[in-house]
C-alpha cells in the first residue's frame, strides 16, 4: 500500500488531447504516488490509452500539463514537450511489440544497450529480469517463435531490466486468453510490488482493475468520472455510469422525503410510492435523489425476513442461471429490479417474493 | 552558284562550273587567294592546319549528325581508325530535330557540339548567319568547286551528296506497273501503298521544292491524297519496301537502293528521267567548341580523299562525293551519270521553308 | 529548460532530415512542372526567353487537333477494358480456383511489366503488320485473302498497350479478390446457389469497387502510354496525344509551346482521374487491401482446372513467349519473313550490334543507371515514406501529394519540362547522364515511395515506439529496428526500381544526350533508323542483359536476405 508520501511521482493536469478536431481527451487531472499502481479504467473510446501515450510521450498534448517528479514533460503554457525516448519512462503494449528479427535475449537488452551498458552488465541484469519472468530458459530463443503468453513475458521483462522508475501498461493482458489473464494479472501484481515501481495501468477490463490497482481512475469519453480506490469506487460510485460499470447496479430515482429521515439515513419515495433508506456520504441531498443499489445487495427470501427499513414485496419475473450465480429479474412496484444471489434453488416465475437490502448499501449518487 | 534559263543544275552546268563564277547575291572575294594563317602539315596522306598533336590531347570530338544511327557511326568509325586517340561521341538526328537542338543549346549557353553535318543546305545558310560555325579554311578546299563550298570558304562544304528516285518493290508491282517518272507516283493505285520521309529531312524539303516548281503547286496536294506513311530514315522506308509493307517510295535514296539491294531485297530503282533530286549533306565545325583543334583536323580528314572514299564506300552511306578527283561510286556509277535536281537560289529555298513546314506537317496529320 | 528543450526538438535530426528530404523531392518534382506550364501559357516568340506574354492561345490551337484527343481517349479505352478483362478473368481463375501451378503463374504474371512495352510493340509490329507480319504471311500461305489482323490500327494498339501495360490491373484485382471475406460467398452457396451464381450475385458485386478503383488508375496509366502507339500508331499517322507532343518537339522549328500545352492538358486529365481514384480506394467502406488475411476460399473446379491451366498458358504463350519467338526469329534472318529461304538465315545482326559500341554504351550506361538509381532511391524513396505515413512532421500530407505528382503527367511530358528546366540551370548537368538520374529518381518517386510505404504500414507501429520507451534516439532505432524490419521490401523496391529504370524509355528519350545514351531509347532510335532485324536483335540483348542481371540480383538478394535475418 502506498504511504502518503508528499509528492506524487506523476501528475496529470487538466491534460487535452485532441487529434484534429476530435477531442480524445478533454481535461483529464490526477496524480500517481511513488510506488503507487494507479489504473485508468472505461469502456474503449474513453480516451484511457490516449492519456497513457501522453503521459509516454508517444502522443502529443493539446493543453495542459503533466509532469514526472515535479519537472514538466509536456506542458502546453510553457512550450513543453519532452519527446518520448528522454522521458525516463517504461512501456509494455498491447500487441508486445516484440522484435522479430532479434533473440529473447536481444529483446530484453535492447535498453540497456540504449544506455551503453557493458556486457557484463548487461549479461547479469538479462538473465536476472528473464528469470523474475520465468522465461530464463527461452534466453537465445528465436523471439518470433513464442507464444502469447510468453511473448508478453518478455516484453514486461524489457520493460524493467533498465530500472525506470515508472512502468507504463497499455492493456498489456487483453491479447491472452481468460484463464493465462488471470494468472497473470497476479504474477504482474507481485511483481510490480516487489520491484516497487510507480505504474500506471490501462484496461477496459473491471476485474483486472480491481484485483491489481492501489488507485483507480474511470473514465468516459475523455473526461475523469471518478478517482478512488477499488473498494471506494466499488461501494461508492459518485455516479449512475460508474455504478453500473463497475459491478452491475440498480438505480432507483425518487423524491427526497426529509420527514422520514432517521438514524443518518436519507428516505426516498419513488413514482409507486415505495420508500427506501439509504446512505448519503457526505454527498448533497437534494430534492431529485438517485441511488444505487448493487444487485449482489439486494437479497431475497421467500418469506418476509425480519426487519422493518427496506423490506419489500416484489413478483418473481425470470432467472437465469449464470454458474457462480443467479441473476433474478423482479418487478418491484412499476420498476424491475435485478438481483444476483448466490446458486438458489429455482423458483417459479410470478412467485411473490420478499427484497431487502441494507441501507448502508444503497449509496446516493452525486458529486 | 550556277544556274542556267530553267533554273536547273545540269551536267554540263557542273562540268563547266570550273571556274568560280561570282555568287548571286552574295558578293565575296575570291576565298582560294586568301592567304592562310599558318603553313598546313601533312598527317597520313592529307592537309591540315589544325594542330594534331593539341586534337590528339584534346583526346574527343562530339559529333552532331543527320544520319541514322549506322551510319552516324560509320562516319565516327572511319575517323576513329585514323585517330585512334581521339575517342568519337554522336547525337544523332533528323536534320530539323538536330537543327533546332543545337539553337536551343547554344541559347541557353552550352556548346558541347565540335562538327555537325546537315542533310539540308538551308539550316547550314542560317547558322552560318547566326555565327554558329566556326570559320576554318581547309586546305584542302582545293579539291572542291566553289559551289560546293560555303560563300565565303570556311564555314561548311558538301561532303557528299544524297540523290534519290523512286522504288519499289518488285514482288508487290510488275515492271510494267511501275512508275517511269516523278508524275507516276500520283496514281490513285498507290494509295496506302506508298512512303516518304518526315517534314525534318532536308532531302523531302528539295523533293517538295523542286517538283513543285517543275509540275505546280497541285502536284503534292494529289499526292497527300494518296495518305503517304512517312519515316525518318531511309533504311526505314527501304525496309518497308523490301518487307512488302509499302508497294512504292516516292524518295528512293540511292545509297539505301545499293545497301538493300545487296541484301538481296526485292526492290528495284527507277530514276525519273526529269532528273534525281538531290540533297547536299554539309559539314562544318562549330563555333565555341570545346574540342576545336580535333573540330579543324575532323574538317580536314571529311574533306580529304581518305574521308571522302570512306563516305562513299561505307555501305551505310554510300554517299556521292563532289570532290574533283572522287572515284565513282561501289557500283561503278558515278554522280556525273544523274541528273541531279535542286535548288538554284538556295536562299529562295530558304524562304520557302515555312511553306513546306505547314504543307507537309499538314498532310501527315500535325 | 523549456526553451532550449523545445528548440532542440525543433531543430533534431528527424526534423531536419525529413524536411531536407521534402525539399529535395519538391525541388525535383516542381521544378520542370513549373517550366512545363510556363511553356504552354507562354504566346509570345518561342525562341524568346523568359517568355514575353502569356496566354491561353496556345490551348485554342490545340482545339484544331480533336482527332488527336479522341484517338487517345478511344485507345485508352480499349486498352483499360481489355487489360481489366484479362485482369480479372486472369486473378478470379489465380486467386480462387485451384488450377495447377498457381503460386507459378502468378509470378509470370509480371513477366510481361518486365519486358517492355517497346519491345511488345516491335514484335506485334512483326506479327501483325498488314502486308509483312508473320501472322499475316501464314494466313495468306494458308489460303486467306488479304490480312488476318492489322495491328496498325487503334485495336491493334490497344491490344498491346493492354498486354504490356496492364498486368497492373491483375495485381490490383487480385489483391481485392484475395482480401475478400471468404465466408460472404459460403453463405450464398450455404442457401444453395450455384458456382456460377455465386459469383455473379456476391463476388462480383463486391469486387466491383475494387475493380472500379483499378479501372481509373490503369486508364489513367493508359492515358500517358508511349511506346506503342509510336511503334504502331505513328507510321499510319495515328496520333495519341503522347507521340504527337514527341512528333512536334521533333519539328523543325519544334512547336514547343503546343507540345506543352498538349502535355498539360493531359496531366490536367491525368491528375483528375488519379484523384477519383484515391477517393474511391481511401473511403474505406470498400474492400480496402490490408495485412488482416482472410484467407479466400479456393473453389474446386473439377475438371475445368484443366481448361483454365490452358487459358493460362495461352496467356503466357501470347504475352511472352510470342513476343520473344518473334523477335528472335526477325533476329537471324536478313530480311524477316514468315516462311524464310535457307540463305536466309545469318548471324550478321548479332555480329553487327555486338560491333556497335553505342550498343555496349548505351547497355553499360543503363546497368550503372539503373544501379544507382536503385540504391539512391531506396534511401530517399524510404526516407520520404517515413516522413509522410510515419513521422508526426506537419506538412506531411502535403508532400505525399508532391511525390505522387509525377504519376498523373506522362513520363514523355514529365521530361519536356525537365529538359527545359535543367537546360537553363547553372550547373552544367544537361545532356549528362546526372539528368538522366535525376530524371528516373523524379519519375520513380510514386513507385518506390508506394513499395516502400506499402512494407512500413505493414510493421506494426508500437514496434517503433517500444524502442522509443526504451530510450533509444531515431538513428539508433532506425538503424536497429526500422531498417532491419524494412529489408525485404526495400529490396523488393530496389529490384523494382532497377527494372523499372532499365526499361524507361519517355524520359530517357528527351533527355539522351552523346555521352549519356541508355538502351531502350537507343532500341528506339534503331527502329527509326535501321532494319527492322537489326531492332529486333537490340531488343532481345536488352531483354536478355536485364534477365541476366535480374537473375544474379535476386540471388544475391536472397543471400543477403538470409544473412539480415540471422
Amino acid at each position: 500500500m502506498p504511504t502518503t508520501a508528499a509528492t506524487p511521482h506523476i501528475e496529470v493536469e487538466r491534460l487535452e488531447v485532441h487529434f484534429g478536431a476530435v477531442p480524445a481527451v478533454r481535461g483529464v487531472s490526477f496524480s500517481v504516488m511513488p510506488g503507487e499502481q494507479l489504473t485508468l479504467l472505461g469502456p474503449s473510446g474513453c480516451g484511457k490509452t490516449t492519456t497513457l501515450r501522453a503521459i509516454a510521450g508517444l502522443e502529443h498534448g493539446s493543453a495542459g500539463e503533466i509532469r514526472i517528479d515535479g519537472k514538466p514533460v509536456y506542458s502546453a503554457r510553457k512550450g513543453v514537450n519532452i519527446p518520448a525516448e528522454k522521458r525516463g519512462l517504461s512501456m509494455v503494449f498491447q500487441s508486445y511489440a516484440i522484435w522479430p528479427h532479434m533473440s529473447v535475449f536481444d529483446n530484453v537488452a535492447y535498453g540497456l544497450r540504449v544506455r551503453r551498458a557493458g556486457a557484463a552488465e548487461i549479461r547479469e541484469k538479462v538473465e536476472r529480469a528473464l528469470g523474475m519472468v520465468q522465461m530464463g530458459a527461452f534466453a537465445d530463443r528465436r523471439a518470433s517463435a513464442l507464444s502469447g503468453g510468453q511473448q508478453q513475458r518478455v516484453a514486461l521483462a524489457r520493460a524493467f531490466v533498465f530500472q525506470p522508475s515508472v512502468l507504463l501498461f497499455d492493456e498489456p493482458l487483453s491479447n491472452l486468453d481468460a484463464k493465462l489473464r488471470a494468472d497473470m494479472r497476479i504474477e504482474l501484481r507481485d511483481l510490480q510490488h516487489r520491484l516497487g515501481i510507480t505504474s500506471v495501468y490501462v484496461t477496459h477490463d473491471l476485474e483486472e482493475a480491481l484485483a491489481m490497482s492501489d488507485r483507480i481512475v474511470v473514465m468516459r469519453d475523455g473526461l475523469v468520472e471518478q478517482t478512488g480506490t477499488p473498494d471506494e469506487i466499488y461501494a461508492l460510485p459518485r455516479s449512475a455510469f460508474v455504478a453500473d460499470f463497475i459491478g452491475s447496479s440498480n438505480l432507483i430515482r425518487g423524491r427526497n422525503r426529509p420527514d422520514l429521515a432517521a438514524d443518518g439515513l436519507i428516505a426516498l419515495e419513488t413514482p409507486s410510492g415505495q420508500v427506501i433508506y439509504g446512505s448519503a456520504y457526505g454527498r448533497p441531498v437534494g430534492d431529485e435523489l438517485t441511488v444505487s443499489v448493487r444487485t449482489v445487495h439486494l437479497r431475497l427470501s421467500p418469506q418476509r425476513p425480519a426487519g422493518e427499513r427496506n423490506v419489500w414485496p416484489a413478483r418473481l419475473e425470470k432467472t437465469v442461471f449464470q454458474g457462480d450465480f443467479t441473476q433474478v429479474h423482479v418487478r418491484w412496484g412499476d420498476q424491475p429490479l435485478i438481483a444476483r444471489c448466490a446458486a438458489l434453488d429455482p423458483l417459479p416465475a410470478g412467485q411473490e417474493v420478499f427484497i431487502t437490502v441494507d441501507p448502508k448499501r444503497v449509496v446516493l449518487l452525486g458529486a | 552558284m550556277v544556274h542556267n534559263q530553267h533554273g536547273r543544275i545540269t551536267r554540263r552546268a557542273l562540268l563547266k562550273a570550273g571556274a568560280a563564277l561570282p555568287l548571286v547575291g552574295v558578293a565575296a572575294p575570291n576565298v582560294l587567294s586568301q592567304p592562310l594563317s599558318k603553313s598546313p602539315t601533312t598527317v597520313l596522306d592529307f592537309k591540315t592546319n589544325a594542330d594534331v598533336a593539341k586534337a590528339e590531347q584534346e583526346g574527343e570530338l562530339v559529333f552532331y549528325c543527320h544520319e541514322n544511327e549506322a551510319g552516324t557511326a560509320g562516319i565516327m568509325q572511319g575517323f576513329s581508325k585514323d585517330f585512334p586517340k581521339i575517342k568519337t561521341s554522336y547525337v544523332r538526328a533528323q536534320t530539323g530535330a538536330l537543327y533546332s537542338k543545337i539553337l536551343a543549346e547554344r541559347q541557353a549557353g552550352r556548346f558541347d557540339v565540335d562538327v555537325i553535318q546537315l542533310s539540308d543546305i538551308a539550316p547550314a545558310f542560317d547558322f552560318q548567319k547566326k555565327g554558329g560555325y566556326e570559320r576554318y579554311e581547309s586546305p584542302e578546299s582545293g579539291a572542291y568547286k566553289q559551289d560546293y563550298l560555303s560563300s565565303p570558304n570556311g564555314y561548311f562544304f558538301w561532303t557528299g551528296v544524297d540523290p534519290a528516285g523512286i522504288a519499289y518493290n518488285s514482288e508487290k508491282v510488275a515492271a510494267a506497273d511501275a512508275p517511269k517518272g516523278w508524275q507516276d507516283i500520283l496514281n490513285p493505285k498507290w494509295k496506302g501503298r506508298i512512303s516518304c520521309k518526315i517534314s525534318a529531312s532536308g532531302l523531302q524539303f528539295v523533293q517538295w521544292y523542286m517538283l513543285r516548281k517543275l509540275y505546280g503547286e497541285g502536284f503534292w496536294k494529289d499526292f497527300a491524297k494518296l495518305q503517304p506513311h512517312a519515316f525518318d530514315s531511309r533504311v526505314q522506308l527501304f525496309d518497308r519496301l523490301a518487307k512488302g509493307d509499302d508497294a512504292i517510295t516516292a524518295i528512293g535514296e540511292y545509297p539505301a537502293y545499293i545497301l538493300f539491294k545487296g541484301r538481296n531485297a526485292k526492290v528495284e530503282f527507277v530514276a525519273p528521267p526529269d532528273g534525281l533530286v538531290a540533297t547536299p549533306l554539309v559539314v562544318g565545325a562549330v563555333n565555341k567548341a570545346p574540342h576545336a583543334e580535333a573540330a579543324k583536323l575532323f574538317v580536314d580528314w571529311a574533306m580529304s580523299k581518305r574521308g571522302q572514299a570512306w563516305y562513299q564506300t561505307n555501305p551505310n552511306l554510300y554517299y556521292a562525293s563532289v570532290r574533283t578527283d572522287a572515284p565513282p561510286m561501289p557500283t561503278g556509277v558515278s554522280l556525273t551519270r544523274f541528273k541531279l535536281l535542286y535548288p538554284s537560289d538556295w536562299d529562295e529555298y530558304a524562304r520557302e521553308s515555312a511553306a513546306f513546314l505547314k504543307e507537309w506537317n499538314g498532310m501527315l496529320g500535325l | 529548460m523549456s526553451a532550449t528543450a523545445a528548440s532542440a526538438e525543433r531543430w533534431s535530426a528527424q526534423r531536419l532530415v525529413g524536411y531536407g528530404v521534402a525539399a529535395i523531392a519538391a525541388v525535383l518534382v516542381l521544378y520542370p512542372v513549373f517550366y512545363l506550364l510556363q511553356a504552354a501559357f507562354d504566346v509570345g516568340d518561342p525562341q524568346t526567353r523568359p517568355p514575353t506574354a502569356y496566354g491561353l492561345d496556345n490551348f485554342q490551337v490545340l482545339l484544331n487537333y480533336p482527332r488527336i484527343m479522341l484517338n487517345t481517349l478511344v485507345v485508352s479505352f480499349a486498352a483499360t477494358a481489355m487489360a481489366l478483362v484479362i485482369g480479372f478473368v486472369m486473378a478470379w481463375i489465380l486467386a480462387r480456383t485451384n488450377v495447377p501451378g498457381r503460386r507459378a503463374f502468378e509470378q509470370l504474371m509480371a513477366v510481361p511489366y518486365y519486358l517492355t512495352p517497346l519491345l511488345g510493340a516491335l514484335a506485334w509490329s512483326m506479327l501483325g503488320s498488314p502486308e509483312s507480319g508473320f501472322v499475316n504471311q501464314v494466313w495468306r500461305a494458308l489460303g486467306g485473302s488479304d490480312h488476318l489482323i492489322d495491328i496498325n490500327t487503334p485495336y491493334g494498339i490497344a491490344w498491346v498497350m493492354a498486354l504490356f501495360e496492364g498486368s497492373v490491373a491483375f495485381v490490383m484485382i487480385a489483391a481485392v479478390m484475395k482480401s475478400m471475406d471468404p465466408s460472404l460467398e459460403e453463405a450464398s452457396q450455404v442457401i444453395g446457389a450455384s458456382r456460377l451464381r455465386t459469383m455473379l450475385r456476391v463476388t462480383l458485386p463486391l469486387v466491383v469497387p475494387g475493380v472500379l478503383g483499378a479501372a481509373i488508375f490503369v486508364f489513367a496509366e493508359m492515358l500517358g502510354s508511349f511506346a506503342v502507339a509510336l511503334v504502331l500508331g505513328t507510321p499510319n499517322r495515328y496520333y495519341v496525344i503522347t507521340t504527337a507532343i514527341y512528333q512536334l518537339i521533333q519539328q523543325y522549328p519544334p512547336r514547343i509551346q503546343l507540345a506543352a500545352a498538349m502535355g498539360t492538358s493531359l496531366f490536367a486529365v491525368m491528375f483528375l482521374m488519379l484523384f477519383v481514384y484515391r477517393r474511391i480506394v481511401t473511403r474505406g467502406s470498400y474492400v480496402t487491401i490490408t495485412g488482416k488475411a482472410f484467407r479466400p476460399r479456393v473453389a474446386d473446379v473439377g475438371r475445368l482446372r484443366y481448361v483454365l491451366f490452358g487459358v493460362c498458358m495461352l496467356y503466357l504463350m501470347v504475352a511472352v513467349v510470342l513476343p520473344i519467338a518473334t523477335l528472335l526469329y526477325a533476329s537471324v534472318q536478313k530480311i524477316a519473313v514468315a516462311f524464310p529461304a535457307a540463305d536466309n538465315f545469318t548471324l550478321d545482326n548479332f555480329r553487327a550490334a555486338a560491333s556497335m559500341n553505342a550498343v555496349g554504351s548505351a547497355l553499360t550506361n543503363s546497368l550503372l543507371l539503373a544501379f544507382a538509381t536503385a540504391t539512391i532511391g531506396i534511401v530517399l524513396m524510404g526516407l520520404l515514406a517515413w516522413l509522410i505515413y510515419r513521422s508526426r512532421l506537419p506538412g506531411a500530407g502535403l508532400i505525399e501529394y508532391v511525390v505522387m505528382f509525377p504519376q498523373a503527367v506522362p513520363r514523355l511530358v514529365f521530361a519536356f519540362g525537365m529538359m527545359w528546366a535543367w537546360l537553363v540551370f547553372p550547373i552544367p548537368i544537361y545532356g549528362t547522364i546526372w539528368l538522366l538520374l535525376i530524371a528516373y529518381l523524379t519519375v520513380f518517386l510514386p513507385l518506390g515511395v508506394r513499395t516502400i510505404a506499402g512494407v512500413m504500414l505493414q510493421i506494426d507501429k508500437s514496434l517503433e515506439e517500444c524502442a522509443q520507451m526504451c530510450g533509444a534516439a531515431w538513428t539508433f532505432r532506425l538503424r536497429t529496428i526500422t531498417v532491419p524490419l524494412l529489408a525485404p521490401g526495400l529490396i523488393a523496391a530496389w529490384l523494382l526500381l532497377f527494372i523499372a529504370s532499365m526499361r524507361e524509355l519517355g524520359a530517357s528519350i528527351l533527355l539522351m544526350g552523346p555521352h549519356s545514351k541508355v538502351i531502350t531509347p537507343s532500341i528506339v532510335e534503331s527502329w527509326f533508323g535501321t532494319a527492322s532485324e537489326l531492332t529486333a536483335t537490340l531488343a532481345l540483348i536488352q531483354t536478355g542483359v536485364v534477365a541476366a542481371a535480374m537473375i544474379v540480383l535476386v540471388a544475391v538478394t536472397r543471400r543477403l536476405g538470409a544473412q539480415l535475418v540471422e
